[in-house]
């Protein structure tokens, strides 16, 4: 009997909608939501012996993860099995976090979500299976999802034809060739005519859709940044490339970022009139020359950073999740995010 | 038809090696059958300079248990003359048009800078282990240079007179071997000017940082930042026309050193005649502002198309932002009709698992991959460190075993295509 323990958020689990985003992990003997189905398409030998849940701003802040991991080891399963999440963005990260998480602490692991989830590059090497977009595409979702997780739990790998959306990791290796050896013999193969060969498969970039607009008058405002404005000193150890990790400041509630007590420690270019001036890398001032002439409607009275220099993606991506469900919490309805 | 080399070519430059197979530092600078002696207290009144209160330099040998920290830039010593003249124009000497003539080369030494500079982000290189591999200082005797900044001197006059005392330091070490016999003479013809036996035209486009102060790559001694792209003589870069000031991306630096050795440059002469013809090597510059991205990218396209170059390699200094200069070269390329290939290093993440590349082209497709950015190289302690007492990046002192991701490393990732490193999805 393979043991099975199914990870939800708080809406498939039958909770509530985004008021309850904010809930807690729980568990819950047996299957719950779509996991009654997904234990009847398991059939025979598995066993869906727990749920877990957890509300979906709540699974993006920090010990989340652990939180749920404790929960789902309590069930001592053999297999977890994350999600459909479908496109659903907060939801998607959560079911790959607590994949990869469960990959670590050396479960089997599985997620299923939609190919322009954001969750698709979290998971690590944890194999992500595709789902339809919403849950109106149930049906085969978890049909797609059973097929992968009873393969997984005999002991074979998941490729593209089970639904895999992320690749296998890539790993450094030294060939006999040096790179612009490489890089002539793959310029003679396209004058040769072949238009395939790459050593780099071209990742999926998806369109982001922006949000519909807001009135300024109205709205709470929040101010964000990837230029590495911290306060003097970087008592947090912001990294200066390579972030993998935001921070939250509070802004000084007269209105103005006071010159030496914030500097820049980006990375990627001079911070010399940064830190003269870190109004131009936060612009506080007339953020709030606005609020106070009534064109926005109140400033949010933190900050968000974080160092936008030889970030990879994946990180970058997770960082947008991550600022999106903080900001939701905070109430926040706009934000004005300086790029350097 | 009988295929004609060198009357169709520009005039060339002859390469007179002397390899270097044994260091040491002594009273007089000296060349003699392989050894080479460095006077310090020479070497140090060639890097003097007001912005510097003091030099020191010393050997780092590949094979011994020695690591450099804080590595800034590193050149090939080469000289054409007495005194030095004739190499790196405008840092050195005059801006004359370089690459033609003899050139006299110390094989086997880099003339290396070692310390703090700001903006300037940590590179290590270790010269045993397995990271010795990883970089071409790990080949070379390195003679590294360290220094203190003078009282009240600004970090930009403190740069300028390091990247004068490389080149007037290697300038001077090459200088030494003028009279000795060679051990082998090269001979580089200029690009071909026009196709010979149905070969295509194959060229070159080397983008070179220009991010301001100490991201930045001198072309004749100026900044090549507002430069419109150029198409140049590859021998020029064999005489130092250009230089390197760039300090950030260790591992996606490109050092003065590999300009004078430029990867591509010397795969695309070596298969000249066989199953191409070089056609040459456009310079650009890697601008900050988008418009100026796009513009560079679409006039470089048009200039290969002008030029009649049937196909192009296209390489980078720099991570994501530069990414983006390679995208738009690429796609601008291709749109022409001119396939492009170029070197990415992936940023993948430490487990290999993310998307491999910031901006991707969206038309063209061929990629080469010189290795992930963020995957953990282990590097054993080693008995002696240069550059600095500690890495910082990681607050561990700099002669301790060290776990640093690949981007650390220096050249390691080299986007001239030095390394052998790739990536392999795992089984």
């Amino acid at each position: 009997m393979t043991r099975i323990v199914h990870y939800l958020n708080q809406f498939f689990a039958g909770v509530g909608a985004e008021e309850a985003a904010g809930s807690p992990p729980a568990s819950s003997a047996g299957p719950a939501g779509p996991g009654r189905r997904l234990g009847t398409l398991l059939g025979p030998g598995y066993e869906i012996v727990a749920t877990v849940w957890c509300g979906d701003d709540h699974a993006t802040a920090p010990g989340a993860v652990d939180e749920i991991l404790t929960l789902i080891r309590a069930a001592q399963p053999d297999l977890v099995v994350a999600g459909p999440a479908f496109t659903s963005g907060r939801y998607g990260l959560a079911c790959a976090r607590v994949a990869a998480a469960a990959g670590d602490a050396g479960l089997l692991a599985l997620a299923a979500m939609h190919e322009d989830n954001p969750g698709v590059d979290e998971a690590g090497a944890i194999p992500v299976v595709a789902s339809g977009p919403s849950a109106r595409t149930m049906g085969p979702s978890l049909e797609r999802l059973a097929a992968a997780a009873q393969k997984l739990a005999q002991g074979e790998p998941l490729t593209g034809e089970d639904g895999r959306l992320n690749r296998p990791a890539r790993r450094g290796v030294l060939t006999e060739r040096t790179g612009a050896e490489r890089a002539v013999d793959l310029v003679l193969a396209r004058l040769g005519g072949d238009q395939a060969a790459t050593e780099i498969p071209l990742p999926r970039f998806q369109p982001v859709s922006p949000a519909g607009p807001v009135d300024p008058a109205t709205a709470v405002v929040a101010l964000l940044t990837e230029g590495g404005l911290v306060p003097d000193g970087n008592p947090d150890r912001l990294e200066s490339a390579r972030a993998t990790r935001w921070l939250r400041y509070p802004l000084p509630p007269k209105g103005e970022l006071p010159v030496g007590d914030y500097c820049s420690i980006h990375g990627g270019f001079s911070t010399a009139w940064a830190n003269e001036d870190p109004h131009r890398i936060l612009p506080l001032d007339v953020a709030t020359d606005l609020e106070r002439e009534g064109l926005v409607g109140r400033l949010h009275p933190e900050y968000l950073v974080t160092t936008g220099n030889g970030t990879s993606v994946g990180n970058a991506r997770r960082f947008g999740v991550e600022w999106a469900a903080e900001l939701r919490r905070a109430g926040i309805q706009a934000v004005i995010l300086t790029s350097t | 038809m009988r295929y004609v080399r060198d009357d169709l070519a520009a005039p060339g430059l002859t390469r007179i090696v002397h390899r270097v197979d044994t260091v040491a530092l002594g009273r007089e600078t000296h060349y003699d059958a392989g050894v080479l002696t460095v006077s310090p207290a020479e070497a140090k009144q060639l890097a003097a300079d007001p912005a510097l209160r003091e030099v020191r330099v010393s050997w780092a040998s590949p094979g011994e248990p020695v690591r450099i920290v804080k590595v800034l830039d590193a050149v090939e010593p080469r000289a054409k003359g007495a005194n030095g003249g004739g190499v790196f124009p405008g840092v050195l000497g005059p801006v004359k048009p370089v690459g033609t003539g003899e050139t006299h080369v110390l094989r086997g030494v880099a003339v290396v800078a070692a310390g703090f500079l700001p903006r300037a982000q940590e590179a290590v290189a270790d010269l045993a282990g397995p990271a010795a591999a990883l970089s071409p200082l790990g080949r070379t005797h390195n003679l590294v240079v360290e220094f203190s900044p003078a009282n009240g001197a600004t970090w930009e006059a403190v740069e300028a007179a390091l990247r004068r005392a490389l080149c007037r330091l290697a300038a001077r070490l090459a200088s030494a071997a003028l009279d000795a016999p060679p051990d082998a003479v090269e001979h580089l013809p200029g690009p071909a000017r026009r196709a010979g036996r149905g070969l295509p035209r194959v060229g070159a486009i080397t983008n070179l940082q220009t991010q301001g102060s100490f991201k930045d790559t001198f072309v004749y001694g100026r900044s090549f930042g507002p430069s419109m792209p150029a198409l140049v003589d590859p021998n020029e870069l064999d005489d130092g026309a250009v230089v390197s000031g760039q300090y950030g991306h260790p591992g996606l630096k490109n050092p003065t050193y590999l300009y004078q050795n430029h990867p591509v440059v010397a795969t695309l002469r070596r298969r000249d005649g066989d199953d191409l013809r070089f056609a040459g090597l456009v310079l650009c510059p890697e601008p900050v502002e988008q418009d100026r991205k796009e513009l560079v990218s679409a006039h470089a396209a048009r200039l290969c198309a002008i030029a009649g170059f049937d196909a192009m390699v296209v390489t980078k200094e720099g991570g994501g932002n530069a990414d983006a200069d390679m995208a738009l070269k690429m796609d601008a390329l291709e749109a022409l009709g001119i396939p492009a290939v170029g070197l990415f290093a992936e940023m993948a993440g430490a487990d290999g698992t993310g998307p491999p590349v910031v901006v991707a082209p969206t038309r063209a497709t061929a990629m080469v991959s010189t290795g992930n950015y963020d995957q953990v190289v282990s590097l054993p302690a080693l008995a002696r460190a240069v550059g600095g007492e500690r890495v910082d990046l990681v607050d561990r002192p700099a002669t301790a075993s060290l776990e640093l991701p690949t981007a650390v490393l220096y050249c390691a990732l080299s986007p001239l295509g030095w390394g052998r490193l790739t990536c392999q999805e795992a089984s």
